[in-house]
């Protein structure tokens, strides 16, 4: 039944529907990555710089790490809306 | 410029006859970075010793003390001072030893009596509000007390408390409970008591007021009312000795201060019996002055010396020697670290870079205004600080680039200008590849023309943000192999060096072979070379070749850092967000627009009415709202991403840092007069 409706129009909308979905996947996902990774050091980094302020570069530093990851998503995500 | 001011280091040696003046000569001139003198065995000078404090120290200290806790009681500071001239260092003497004991003990006297009061107030509120839960108990206060026989319980509880002893209950209900005093024989106290415990009964003392507990908490605001009407005198009275006082205070906190330092200067030098000696670092350009006044103020008598300098690597103090347009990016630095004497300062670079990367990442026109307009709107507000001037002049250079990046992309609030983007744009389309027809023509209702070209131009974008990384990273690690060569010694050094070096051609090795194989835009493209052997071309086989020799070259240094290779390609791919995260401020920018213009104000416009022009004020207040919060996530993503592309990716190849602020032994003053 589906295979006798599917024309190429719907069989184009939903690919672009698949990549649509892929792409969310992509930033979503990845974000949840970072934030679970920066949940723990970000609280480390408050402590760190508590006792000490001089520590503010580096706690910096180390918070953002993680960050990069949802970047490479979203870059995937990117490439996959405008390819 | 990529180096910290050069630096020489002075041995000034005088009889002690001499201490005073070489002292407040070297305060006065504010240049002489002083090396405290430690005593140990290994590094003191035989016979030498820390010296004394100079005469009158205790007595300015101790005055110090008294006029900074009047300062803090007032809530005065020298930033919120502002003097039309200074105070001549003369009258401050002399009113410091006339004035400052009775504005002292005034001041004093005023801060006991205005706690004490302060006291009795905080003790009248607590009783209020242990009144307040008797005021509808039907009975005067001094009747639920004192009886022979009799006793009283009253406290709180979740639900209505029954008794198995006889007694007699007044219960009243409340939002959390139930409030509830029960009298009973004393001899059945103890049994009650127990049995409340199952209601979970929390016992409140019963006050020891008499008459209605309504007329009782009467009483005691009227009394709180008079003590504050005491107080508010009490701080009148505190006001006006502050407006009289808080420039006399704050000049002599300066004079003082400067003068507690000199008198303990000593503790910094090594001093004999007869004769004292000190170290310290001077700018090369200033170490004549120094000379000189020196020379001039003990006639003669002291003996000053430039001295011959072993190792530099970590022993000077490192003052930023930067062109002017350079100044504000020190705070990075500093926030970072202050690099070493020795090593490459990387500031004037980052002044460059910096914001281009934020113009990239905020380019838009826009946008770009209201941070120029900010900036020099927060000038004023910072003016007192430095690190809030440096960080306003960094927002005005990021901002002139955000423009600059506007005009090239064609953007203004997420509308296209009235030009086509100059080489690459950022256009893009709701919800579309831009490919359809019908998709390019609905973008262009949004505000932005999008043609499929400029969507296009968007994997041409990651890839130019890939090459700014690829430059960077390599600059970076040239640098590396400058400090190593400076900074190192003996095996290691050479090891070093070559271990950067090997890093650059993996990365290039890599590169090489990418190219070789896969075409990419903005990219040469290698894939055309005659093939070799097995399937591979010349340039597969020249990348995999240097590729191997990077990773021979790392692995000589330390064979583990090898694990970190894979370091090379997250590290390259990481500056694509200068892309990732403009285009989804262009994203949300052009939702705005859409939502604002698009849903709500463009189908009321077309067929207006009174519901209509409501509907477009809330567009009007969904467009600023939203333009609002792009430009905060702007300011915060276009900064923080740059930053840390330069902390995280440039800085861990070549900078080490750890360098000692150079800092001066001296004071600029605001207040007083030279002495």
């Amino acid at each position: 039944m589906a295979a006798e409706t599917m024309t190429v129009e719907v069989a184009q909308a939903s690919a672009a529907g698949m990549k649509a979905i892929g792409a969310g996947l992509a930033v979503g996902l990845s974000g949840f990555g970072a934030g679970i990774g920066e949940m723990g050091i970000g609280a480390a980094a408050m402590g760190a710089v508590a006792e000490n302020k001089d520590m503010f570069g580096i706690a910096l530093l180390f918070t953002v790490l993680p960050e990069t990851i949802v970047i490479f998503g979203l870059v995937v995500a990117l490439l996959l809306m405008f390819q | 410029m990529f180096h910290p001011e050069p630096m020489s280091r002075l041995l000034i040696v005088a009889s002690k006859q001499q201490l005073e003046p070489v002292i407040t000569e070297l305060y006065r001139m504010n240049i002489f970075h002083i090396d405290d003198y430690v005593e140990k065995e290994d590094e003191g000078w035989e016979g030498f010793r820390i010296g004394m404090p100079l005469a009158g120290a205790d007595v300015a200290s101790a005055a110090l003390v008294k006029i900074r806790s009047i300062a803090s009681a007032f809530g005065i500071s020298k930033d919120t001072i502002s003097a039309t001239e200074r105070s001549s260092i003369n009258e401050l003497k002399r009113r410091i030893e006339q004035d400052l004991p009775v504005i002292a003990e005034d001041v004093e006297k005023l801060l006991t009596s205005k706690t004490r009061l302060e006291t009795t107030v905080k003790e009248y509120e607590q009783r209020i509000e242990a009144l307040r839960p008797f005021i509808d108990v039907p009975a005067p206060l001094e009747l639920l007390q004192g009886f022979d026989s009799i006793s009283f319980i009253a406290g709180n509880s979740k639900e209505p408390v029954t008794l198995t002893v006889p007694c007699e209950i007044w219960e009243k209900s409340l939002k959390s409970g139930y409030f509830t005093i029960l009298a009973m024989k004393n001899s059945d106290v103890s049994t009650a008591e127990r049995e409340l415990l199952d209601f979970q009964f929390q016992k409140v003392q019963i006050p020891q007021e008499t008459g209605s507990a309504t007329q009782a908490i009467y009483e005691y605001e009227l009394k709180i009312e008079e003590l504050n009407k005491e107080i508010a005198e009490l701080s009148g009275q505190m006001e006006t000795i502050r407006n009289r006082h808080d420039l006399f205070l704050m000049s002599s906190e300066e004079f003082l201060s400067g003068s507690v330092e000199q008198a303990e200067a000593p503790l910094r030098f090594a001093t004999s019996d007869q004769a004292f000696s000190v170290t310290g670092w001077v700018p090369n350009s200033k170490v004549t002055k120094v000379f000189e006044n020196l020379d001039k103020v003990c006639a003669g008598k002291v003996y000053v010396s430039e001295l011959e300098v072993e190792d530099y690597n970590d022993m000077p103090p490192v003052e930023y020697h930067n062109p002017d347009f350079a100044h504000p990016t020190q705070l990075f630095m500093d926030l970072y670290s202050r690099p070493r004497y020795t090593e490459l300062d990387p500031s004037l670079l980052m002044a460059i870079v910096f914001p281009i990367m934020f113009g990239l990442i905020l380019g838009d026109v826009g946008y770009g205004l209201v941070l120029l307009v900010m900036a020099f709107g927060l000038r004023s507000l910072v003016k007192d600080s430095e690190a809030g001037m440096q960080l306003v002049s960094v927002l005005r250079n990021c901002s002139i680039s955000s423009i600059f990046f506007g005009i090239c992309f064609s953007e203004i609030f997420g509308f296209s200008l009235p030009w086509q983007p100059v080489w690459l744009s950022r256009h893009i389309n709701i919800g579309g590849s831009g490919a359809a027809e019908h998709a390019i023509e609905e973008a262009a209702t949004h505000g932005m023309m999008a043609s499929a070209e400029h969507v296009s131009h968007i994997p041409q974008l990651l890839v130019l943000s890939i090459w700014i990384g690829i430059l960077h990273i390599t600059l970076g690690r040239i640098w590396g192999i400058r400090n190593a060569a400076v900074m190192d010694h003996g095996h290691h050094r050479s090891l070093k060096m070559f271990a950067n070096l090997g890093w650059i051609l993996v990365m290039w090795g890599i590169l090489i072979a990418i190219w070789a194989n896969f075409p990419i835009p903005l990219m040469p493209d290698l894939s055309g070379t005659p093939e070799l052997i097995a399937g591979m071309n010349i340039s597969t086989i020249a990348g995999i070749v240097i590729l191997v020799l990077g990773l021979a070259l790392i692995a000589r240094e330390n064979f583990l850092d090898l694990m970190e290779v894979p370091t090379i390609i997250s590290n390259v791919l990481s500056y694509t967000r200068l892309i990732a995260v403009g285009l989804s401020s262009v994203a949300i920018a052009m939702v705005t627009n859409f939502i604002a213009i698009d849903m709500i104000i463009s189908p009321q416009l077309a067929n207006l009415s009174i519901v209509g022009i409501v509907l477009i004020i809330v567009g009007i207040v969904v467009f600023l709202f939203g333009h609002t919060l792009n430009t905060a996530l702007g300011v915060l993503g276009g900064g923080l991403h740059p930053l840390r592309l330069h902390y995280v990716e440039f800085f861990t190849k070549f900078y080490r840092g750890g360098g000692t602020k150079y800092n001066p032994f001296g004071m600029v003053r605001k207040l007083t007069e030279q002495h």
